[in-house]
């Protein structure tokens, strides 16, 4: 499976009569958008900006962040499920716009927490989107509608708009053409390099909202799916993507995965990229178990792995989850490196691990995704909410987006850790 | 630094601040103004920044008795001088002076909220016990490594009170390297930056794993303790039973603030009152984000079991069940809490005669 990604690196962002880019300027026509988002009944109106570094902007009620991309050589095959017909994700050519995001605020949640981001500040410090040009869009929910009905809606209308901008620049030359190219059924079996795959934990149900799952893999929900093998180019392009919540992981994360990439980057050269098997975290320790051997026996027997990265999803459940998992491999020969997120902020970082295996001798901290910080921000402008948008803290503290100062949690600042492997963070000892 | 001049207090024990050996080790607290024996070493290090305006010193043993009421009193004599900065040692290997110099940091730094520095050896046990509340320097095993050591403490301390944000860390707090200031880290973790993404940190590390090369795992594995498991009751209609819970079931208002993560505390809540037969779900919340919590806001006994004991205890089947229900919040609490709860409650419990509990988590 051959996928090629075309990248442009959009320099600014304006507001236009017709959207379109040139000269690494991205026009927007907001009534076009406008009424592509509206063009889905769930959906009664919505709000578009246009927020630069700097802007003394806080966006409330993030849902979700997209990297503006959209099919080339492909018809309605954009997000295969969600917004084009049913496909599998991953071949041919692909446009992306590097630099700017989409920013997708539900401002009608009735989720007790959702990610927020301020546009300066220590959020934009610490955030790579704080660093970006990025679209705002917060659609409001049309009379009737469910609230779980209405968060696919607005779920779907970020991928949509996501689409709509890469579209719009059609036609303008990539800065960078990156190749992700492999044959997972005709792998360099010769080669003396270790093979490596990787264990993608992709969901856990303890947070499902109202008991619902999110939709998270070809427009459908993967709560009850069996440990699965899937090519790592469905995950880059589009047959993956985020939770309806952001716990330090959207879908401009998920399109560039970080572990894959780094596979990918490696392979040939430093190991042979085996494939990737994903899974879900499970509260049942007998289904947990059953699931483990099921991902072990994938990885050694139909991939041939000699080497396994787990990565986990946020909580504690997962924690145990992934354990298990690398357990289970390194029963089977397969050596493990296994992500954790800290969960506490005190004792020492062994305090942390909720399993106990000496065969698990390699674990990595992706971030203390709790960790708190305090925002100072005399915001401007608040998008996605209000001034009196309640801001959550898991403290009995009452707080609103439009106070001078904000007390969270890092891992609801969209954009600041990333379970996938991608922020240059570390836990320490202190 | 410019500014005034920084109020240094130095404790020392009776040794080091010359008062005499072993036999003076009962001898109680005295304040010499200055500095004294190594501090005068310390006051050359901090050169003209600070001065060391006082030096309190005591008998090892006499501190050793009783340290949490010997350091208060210390405190108290020095209260007076100000100070800026306070430093106690080093201590190095000796024990009893390591655990006086960690009891009289952790009492200044809690009061006076300056910056307490002391220095030791890893073998003293003063530095498992006071890590968190003081900065503790790593020294060598005897007085040997005293200009060492004081450098070390001297440069942290001068690294404290300049108040720069360590722009390492994602908080950007003051708080320095434990690595590159040779201090104990304080039973506290925090997010750094690194120079590798945890996805090529993982990738290397697992290449080493795998070609039988030296890595490092960014956690070592606990230490866990073995508990047995007590034996089993042999007569349940004579025995009574407790319920006890970590899943965040309060009153509506959390009258007791319990957190939702993190939290660190346990309360006790009367089963007639809070858990009647008619109770009304809008009642109760849930101090805990960990789980979806509408089932148990339905109806309570999905977490507390109070209806299945109630129907237990009329068909005779359990002896009694105890009137107090037990109720912690458990979501990313540090296992050293925990702990200390369980041994907090289960004290409560023995008290109160209670022979089984039952445990409901989520």
């Amino acid at each position: 499976m051959r996928l090629e990604i075309e990248s442009i690196d959009i320099r600014d962002i304006r507001l236009s009569s017709k959207t379109h880019a040139r000269g690494r300027v991205l026009n927007i026509h907001l009534e076009e958008l406008e009424e592509l988002i509206l063009r889905d009944g769930r959906i009664k109106s919505v709000d578009i900006h246009v927020v630069y570094p700097g802007d003394r902007v806080r966006i409330m009620n993030l849902l979700d962040v997209v990297q503006p991309r959209c099919k080339i050589d492909q018809f309605e095959a954009d997000f295969p499920g969600f917004v084009g017909r049913l496909r599998i994700a991953g071949s041919g050519r692909t446009r992306s716009l590097r630099g700017i995001a989409l920013l997708v605020s539900n401002p009608c949640t009735k989720r007790k927490y959702s990610a927020i981001l301020d546009m300066s500040g220590l959020a934009a410090e610490l955030s790579r989107y704080g660093k970006m040009r990025n679209v705002s869009i917060a659609p409001y929910i049309a009379d009737g509608i469910e609230e779980r009905d209405f968060e696919d809606a607005v779920k779907i209308a970020g991928l949509r708009t996501a689409v709509y901008l890469a579209a719009a620049a059609e036609g303008h030359r990539p800065d960078e053409v990156e190749v992700y190219d492999l044959e997972i059924s005709n792998l360099q079996r010769n080669s003396r390099l270790p093979r490596i795959a990787y264990y993608y934990q992709m969901y856990s149900p303890q947070h499902d909202h109202r008991g619902i799952p999110d939709p998270c893999f070809y427009g459908t929900h993967v709560r009850d799916f069996m440990p699965t093998i899937i090519h790592p180019n469905e995950v880059l392009d589009g047959g993956v993507v985020g939770h309806h919540t952001i716990r330090s992981l959207d879908t401009y994360t998920i399109q560039n995965h970080a572990v894959i990439k780094e596979l990918y980057r490696r392979h040939g050269k430093d190991l042979i990229f085996a494939g990737v098997v994903f899974g879900v975290a499970n509260i049942d320790p007998v289904i947990r178990k059953r699931k483990a051997l099921m991902a072990a026996n994938l990885i050694k027997n139909v991939l041939g792995a000699d080497g396994v990265i787990i990565t986990k999803i946020h909580g504690g459940m997962p924690h145990v989850d992934v354990a298990l998992v690398g357990e289970e491999c390194e029963k089977l020969g397969i050596k493990t490196a296994v992500y954790t997120q800290p969960l506490i902020g005190v004792g020492t970082l062994a305090d942390t691990l909720l399993f106990n295996n000496e065969a698990l001798n390699l674990v990595i901290t992706v971030g203390a995704t709790f960790e708190r910080v305090k925002l100072p921000l005399e915001a401007d402008g608040i998008l996605g909410g209000t001034a009196k948008t309640k801001v959550f803290l898991a403290d009995p503290i009452d707080q609103y987006a439009g106070d001078p100062m904000i007390d969270t949690e890092e891992m609801l600042i969209a954009g600041v850790h990333d379970h996938l492997g991608g922020a240059n963070i570390i836990v320490k000892e202190y | 630094m410019a500014g005034k001049k920084l109020n240094v207090v130095h404790y020392l024990n009776q040794f080091f601040g010359q008062v005499g050996g072993e036999d003076k080790a009962d001898v109680g607290f005295t304040v010499a103004e200055g500095s004294v024996g190594p501090g005068l070493a310390l006051q050359k290090e901090l050169g003209d920044r600070a001065r060391v305006v006082a030096t309190l010193i005591c008998g090892d043993n006499f501190f050793a008795k009783n340290p949490e009421e010997a350091a208060k009193e210390g405190l108290r004599l020095i209260e007076p001088y100000r100070p800026d900065l306070f430093f106690a040692g080093p201590a190095f290997e000796a024990g009893r002076y390591g655990v006086s110099c960690g009891a009289i940091c952790k009492a200044v730094g809690g009061k006076l909220g300056i910056p307490v520095i002391t220095g030791m050896s890893e073998e003293n046990p003063g530095m498992e016990m006071y890590r968190k509340d003081a900065f503790i320097c790593k020294t060598g095993l005897s007085a040997r490594d005293m200009l060492n050591s004081l450098q070390r403490m001297t440069k942290l301390a001068f690294r404290l009170v300049s108040g720069e944000k360590n722009m390492n860390l994602l908080s950007r707090e003051n708080l320095p390297d434990p690595g590159e200031y040779g201090y104990f880290p304080r039973l506290i973790l925090r997010n750094e930056y690194t120079g590798k993404t945890a996805a090529e940190r993982s990738v290397d590390k697992l290449l080493a794993k795998i070609n039988g090369e030296p890595f490092e795992s960014e956690v070592m594995l606990p230490k866990r303790e073995i508990v047995e498991p007590p034996s089993p009751i042999a007569d349940l209609t004579q025995c009574e039973i407790a319920l006890v819970s970590d899943g965040g079931l309060v009153p509506k208002g959390n009258p007791d603030g319990l957190s939702g993560r993190g939290n660190l505390r346990w309360t006790t809540y009367e089963i007639d009152d809070f858990l009647p037969e008619d109770f009304e779900p809008s009642d109760y919340e849930i101090a805990h984000t960990g789980y979806f919590p509408d089932e148990v806001l339905g109806n309570p006994s999905r977490l507390v079991p109070v209806d299945v004991m109630r129907d237990l205890l009329r068909e005779g089947k359990i002896g009694k069940l105890h009137p107090t229900f037990f109720c912690t919040s458990g979501n990313a609490t540090v296992s050293r809490r925990c702990a200390e709860m369980g041994d907090e409650i289960g004290a409560e419990l023995m008290k109160r005669g209670v022979d089984a509990v039952i445990f409901t988590s989520t």
